[in-house]
This record gives structure tokens, C-alpha cells and sequence, in this order.
């Protein structure tokens, strides 16, 4: 009994600097941000006394819902595609001798060397009306030579995925590492498809992998705001730019506050739910062993 | 290993880098547009005063406030727009301007000078002016007119850009409808919301800097911008030509103004009166291609700048031409305008 007690307070020692960065870092502003949404604003972009619900009210606002699902369905289609690319890719590189994974993870991590902005500007460059793939898929007669691969949804989409394949991948890779590919032998031996094995041994076995991988990536695209902002067009603005322009361009950050809560929330929500699931599962498989 | 050395190369290279800068020489912290202001006369000015000019710069005049107001300290020289400057001196921002301090006011257009917000130079020197129109590019667009209309024109669907930003792009729905680009009146500003509408459908994007470098590789046909961007851009390809429009458009001031924070007051006001030499003016005119309303620089100007009708417009050109102003609390109506323009499909 002492010496659980002895490793708890250790415990709770060694988790206090993080816990007191995540406190002060992060739960505070958050409180802040959740604060400021119930404040008046004033034009000139300071907040005003007393407490209003008026801005929450607002956001019945019919201009929102096009934005809110522009936002949901361009960050669930950027994560359903990372994963979907990073799944092989971490299936192929863990079975790699480790000389050459260390190759293939090199190459992963290289993008990173480089300024994200920079990379979002050499897209810009390659699908640019005189660019090389515009130029390319003109020649094999796949694009009109007046279409624009820029300022639309689709380019958004296709930055996006780019940018947090890497995202995806590392995780995914972490967790594939660790699984012992000789259950998957074994799977075939017992009769089971190539495929078979995949879903029923692989996919599960880096069950923790793809559910980091999809919280790495689906969280960041819900707030991107660089990347649509610079390819994306007239009709593919998010909330992040909704977000930017309420704190820049119109001064309230009420109203900006109100945003994020609702971004706060939508990433919050299926999180909070994903782990009482688990813990559920979890309990559940404790009483099984224990034969209840 | 040789990672390790080359690490420790570069550490040294910066640590002589800031080392030597850093040798007690005051410093003038300016907060400045892109491209604003010719280096060789910051350099200039850098051996003259015996100082080191740092210039951080912003892209809107909204962004720079807001950074701001969220605590941004350490400016000595911030250039606004006038009507910005306006807002800052009316939130105590702003420290007032010493004339005493600035012999080279003396020098300053009074034609100009009666447009500006601030008369008196209370709290703001006028630095450049830039009129807000058309850029497009000439054997792309051989039937082109001098009017908001072009963005409707098919010709350019796709390959146009109209300003990210609220008053100016409302403000050209609003000229192209014949009213005022400050109209405060709902009815004209359903008018131009529902011109903005239209215009979307056929632009590529809403865009606030990279129009520049987008109409110099011809990635875009026609842009709504600033005149000096347009010109500065016209050395990188001739087709390149700037265009007031003809139902009116925006003029703007863009200011020098002290915050009231400012370390360096007295560097500030010599760095303001620096650029209101006449030279000095006249140089900076050249090279940014935005008109410094400096009367006595004029003269130093090259004489195709002086015949130059975007940097000197004929008067029946200025007549048409409208400062933005602050509208403090009709604001509102401008957001929920652009927000439904935004929104719009």
C-alpha cells in the first residue's frame, strides 16, 4: 500500500512539467479564448464590458453552414486520403531491412528541412498556367489549356494531403515497427488471403498508430488557414480564414473567439467520445479475462 | 562529424554577425509595406546617423493594428494608411509630431496636403500616395476599357484577382454603381455586394500581395491593385499597364506616424524628415513608383515620371478620386456585406 502511494507521488511529480505547460499553454488561453466569445465587442477592436450572448447567438448566421461544412468535408477527405496512402507506405517500409528503412524515413523527413510556406509556393510554381504539370497534362490532353489547376477546392485538397502525408506516415510507421509481421505469416498459413491477413491482423495490430495518424492530421487541416488562403480561390475559404478575418480585417475578436470555441468543440467532441469508447472496451475486456 | 563542424562554422558566422551590429548603435525599429521604400536610401540614412534600421512589414493596414492592439511594442516609425492613423490617434496610440523637429514640411504638396485626413500634421506625415485601379496586361487584352466592367468581361474568367480586402473591393462595387466608396446607406450597399457577386464568379481569387508577381508571369490577365505595384511589376514585363478606372476609385494616403511607445522619438522624427528631403523623395518616387507628395521633389524627378498620368493624374482624373475613411460603428454594415459576399456561391 505505502510504496503505491510512494510511486504515485513520483509519478505525479514527473508528470508535473508537463502538465503545468499543458496548463499554462494551452487550458488557460483555451479558457480565455471560450471567455472572450461571451464578451461584447467594440469597433475598435477592444472588448467591452459585461457578458453577452449575442455572438454566439450570431453564428446562426446563414453565411456559416457552407463555410463549417466546406471545412468538415475538406479536412475528413485530406485525413481519409492521408491514411489511405500512409497505411501502405508504413506496411512497405517496416517490412524494409534497416538500412534502407532509415533510407525510406530520411526521405519522409526531408520536406521538413524546408519552410512549409516554401513548399506551399513551389506548388504554386508547378501549377502555374505555364507550369510543368499544367503544361503536361495540357500536352496529354487531360486539362483544357484554359482550366486553372490553382484557386480551387481540388488544389486545397491536393496541398493539404502533401503536407501532412508526413503526419500520417511517422505514426503509422512507429506502430508498424513494432508489430510482428510473423503473425501475418501465420495468418496465411492458416489459410487466410493475403488481404485477409491485412484487415484482420495488420490493420488492428496498429490500431493506436492509425488513430494518432488521424488525430495529426485531421486536427490541423480543421484549422488550416495558410493553405487555402494561397491556393485556394474565392470559393474555398475555411474557418481558419473566417477566423483570421474577424480578428484582422473586422476587428472582433468576440466574434473570432465564437469561431474557435466551434473549432474547439468539433476536435473535442469525437475525441472525448473515441475514449470513453475505449475505456468502455477496455473494462469490458478486463470482466472477459476475469471470466465475468 | 563534419554536420558537428559545419554547425559550429555557421554559429560562429552569427555570432560575429549580431556581435558586430549590435556594438551600442541605436536602433530605429520601422514597421513598414512590403517593397516601401527604396534600401539604398535606408542604408543611406543608416551611415548618416551612425544607426541600424530594422523594418518588419505587414500586408494590411487591419493585420498591423491588430498585432497591435494584441501588444506588438517596440516601433519607432509605423506607416498606416491615413485612416488608420486616425484610428491609432484616436485610441492614444499615437505620439504627436514635433514640427520642430521636421524642417522638410515645408516641402509637402498643399494640393495633396487639403485631401488629407490630418491637415495639421498633428500626429501623421503624409509619405506616399497610391491610387487603387486596374492592372492588365495589354496583348491579352486588346478591347480593354478603363472601367470596374473588365472584371464582368469572359475574356478574363479565371484569370483575374479582385483586393482581400473589405472596403476597397466593396468600395469598387460601389464606384462602378456610381455611388461613394464610404456609402453608408444599406440599399447601395446591397447594389454593390450583389456587383461584388457577380465579379466573383469570374475571378480566380481574392488577393492582397502575390497579384503582383501573378500578372508579371501572366498567371493573371487583370488585377485590381495599387498603382505602384503595378508600375514596380511593369519593369518585369512590358505588356504590364495600369488603368484608373473611369466611374472613380480609391485614393489613398499612407502615413508616417510614432507610436506612443516609441524608444527612439528623436531618431524617428530625424528618419521622417530624412525622407521628406526633396533628394531623398525624389528618389524614393523613382524607385517604388508611388508619388511622395513632396512638392519641392518633384523637380528632381525624371521628366517620363513627371509625364507619368498614373504618379500625376489630370484633374478631371482627381475629381473622381475618394479617400477611404474610417466609418467606426457603420463598419458593421461593410462586414456583413463582405461576409455575405464571401459566402455567396
Amino acid at each position: 500500500m505505502k510504496t503505491s502511494r510512494r510511486r504515485r507521488y513520483t509519478e505525479w511529480l514527473v508528470t508535473l512539467p508537463s502538465l503545468a505547460w499543458l496548463v499554462v499553454l494551452f487550458v488557460l488561453p483555451t479558457l480565455i479564448v471560450f471567455a472572450i466569445a461571451f464578451k461584447p465587442a467594440n469597433p475598435y477592436g477592444g472588448i467591452g464590458a459585461g457578458w453577452t450572448w449575442s455572438t454566439l447567438a450570431s453564428l446562426g448566421n446563414p453565411n456559416y453552414p457552407a463555410i463549417i461544412w466546406r471545412t468538415l468535408w475538406i479536412s475528413t477527405t485530406t485525413t481519409v486520403l492521408c491514411l489511405l496512402l500512409g497505411i501502405p507506405m508504413a506496411y512497405f517500409m517496416a517490412q524494409l531491412p534497416p538500412r534502407r528503412r532509415q533510407v525510406f524515413l530520411l526521405l519522409v523527413i526531408i520536406p521538413f528541412w524546408t519552410s512549409f510556406l516554401v513548399r506551399i509556393f513551389a506548388w504554386k510554381v508547378l501549377l502555374h498556367p505555364d507550369g510543368l504539370i499544367k503544361q503536361a497534362l495540357v500536352a496529354l490532353h487531360l486539362v483544357d489549356a484554359d482550366a486553372s489547376l490553382l484557386y480551387n477546392a481540388g488544389a486545397v485538397l491536393l496541398v493539404m494531403v502533401y503536407t501532412y502525408l508526413p503526419f500520417a506516415v511517422l505514426p503509422i510507421y512507429a506502430a508498424a515497427e513494432k508489430f510482428e509481421f510473423a503473425l501475418i505469416e501465420a495468418a496465411r498459413d492458416l489459410g487466410a488471403s493475403s488481404w485477409k491477413a491485412f484487415r484482420s491482423i495488420f490493420l488492428p495490430g496498429i490500431r493506436r498508430g492509425i488513430l494518432t495518424a488521424f488525430l495529426m492530421v485531421f486536427i490541423p487541416a480543421l484549422g488550416a488557414y495558410v493553405i487555402p488562403d494561397i491556393v485556394g480561390g474565392p470559393h474555398s475559404e475555411m474557418i481558419g480564414n473566417k477566423i483570421a478575418q474577424r480578428t484582422f480585417v473586422d476587428r472582433n475578436l468576440p466574434h473570432a473567439s465564437a469561431l474557435s470555441v466551434i473549432l474547439t468543440l468539433a476536435v473535442l467532441a469525437p475525441l472525448t467520445a473515441g475514449m470513453l469508447m475505449q475505456r468502455k472496451k477496455d473494462r469490458h475486456a478486463v470482466l472477459h479475462q476475469e471470466g465475468l | 562529424m563534419k554536420k558537428m563542424k559545419w554547425i559550429g562554422i555557421m554559429g560562429c558566422v552569427a555570432a560575429a554577425l549580431l556581435g558586430g551590429c549590435s556594438k551600442s548603435k541605436p536602433v530605429l525599429h520601422v514597421y513598414n509595406w512590403a517593397d516601401y521604400i527604396k534600401p539604398e536610401l535606408v542604408e543611406q540614412f543608416e551611415a548618416q546617423e551612425q544607426c541600424r534600421v530594422v523594418i518588419d512589414t505587414f500586408d494590411s493596414n487591419e493585420s498591423m493594428y491588430a498585432k497591435l492592439k494584441a501588444g506588438a511594442t517596440g516601433y519607432d516609425v509605423i506607416f498606416p494608411s491615413s485612416y488608420m492613423a486616425k484610428i491609432m490617434n484616436d485610441q492614444d496610440m499615437l505620439l504627436p509630431i514635433n514640427p520642430a523637429a521636421l524642417p522638410n514640411l515645408k516641402n509637402l504638396d498643399p494640393a495633396y496636403l487639403d485631401l488629407a485626413m490630418d491637415r495639421a500634421m498633428a500626429y501623421s506625415v503624409p509619405y506616399m500616395l497610391s491610387i487603387t485601379g486596374i492592372g492588365y496586361l495589354t496583348d491579352r487584352l486588346p478591347d480593354f476599357e478603363a472601367s470596374w466592367t473588365m472584371f464582368n468581361d469572359p475574356a478574363v474568367k479565371g484569370a483575374c484577382t479582385l483586393l482581400n480586402d473589405m472596403r476597397e473591393t466593396i468600395g469598387a462595387g460601389l464606384k462602378a454603381r456610381g455611388y461613394s466608396l464610404n456609402s453608408t446607406s444599406e440599399a447601395e450597399l446591397a447594389e454593390a455586394r450583389d456587383q461584388v457577386i457577380e465579379w466573383k464568379r469570374n475571378i480566380a481569387k481574392f488577393e492582397n500581395e502575390q497579384y503582383k508577381n501573378g500578372l508579371a508571369s501572366e498567371e493573371f490577365i487583370l488585377v485590381h491593385g495599387y498603382s505602384g505595384d503595378i508600375l514596380q511589376v511593369q519593369e518585369e514585363n512590358e505588356n504590364i499597364d495600369f488603368a484608373i478606372p473611369r466611374e472613380g476609385t480609391s485614393i489613398t494616403f499612407d502615413d508616417m506616424v510614432i507610436p506612443r511607445d516609441a524608444r527612439n522619438v528623436a531618431l524617428a522624427h530625424k528618419f521622417i524628415n530624412y525622407l521628406h528631403d526633396p533628394e531623398v523623395a525624389a528618389e524614393n518616387t523613382e524607385y517604388i513608383s508611388y508619388l511622395c507628395p513632396n512638392k519641392a521633389s518633384y523637380a528632381y524627378l525624371s521628366e517620363e515620371t513627371r509625364e507619368n498620368p498614373i504618379l500625376f493624374p489630370p484633374e478631371e482624373v482627381v475629381a473622381n478620386l475618394e479617400v477611404v475613411a474610417d466609418l467606426g460603428e457603420e463598419n458593421a454594415k461593410y462586414t456583413k456585406v463582405w461576409d455575405q459576399i464571401k459566402a455567396a456561391e
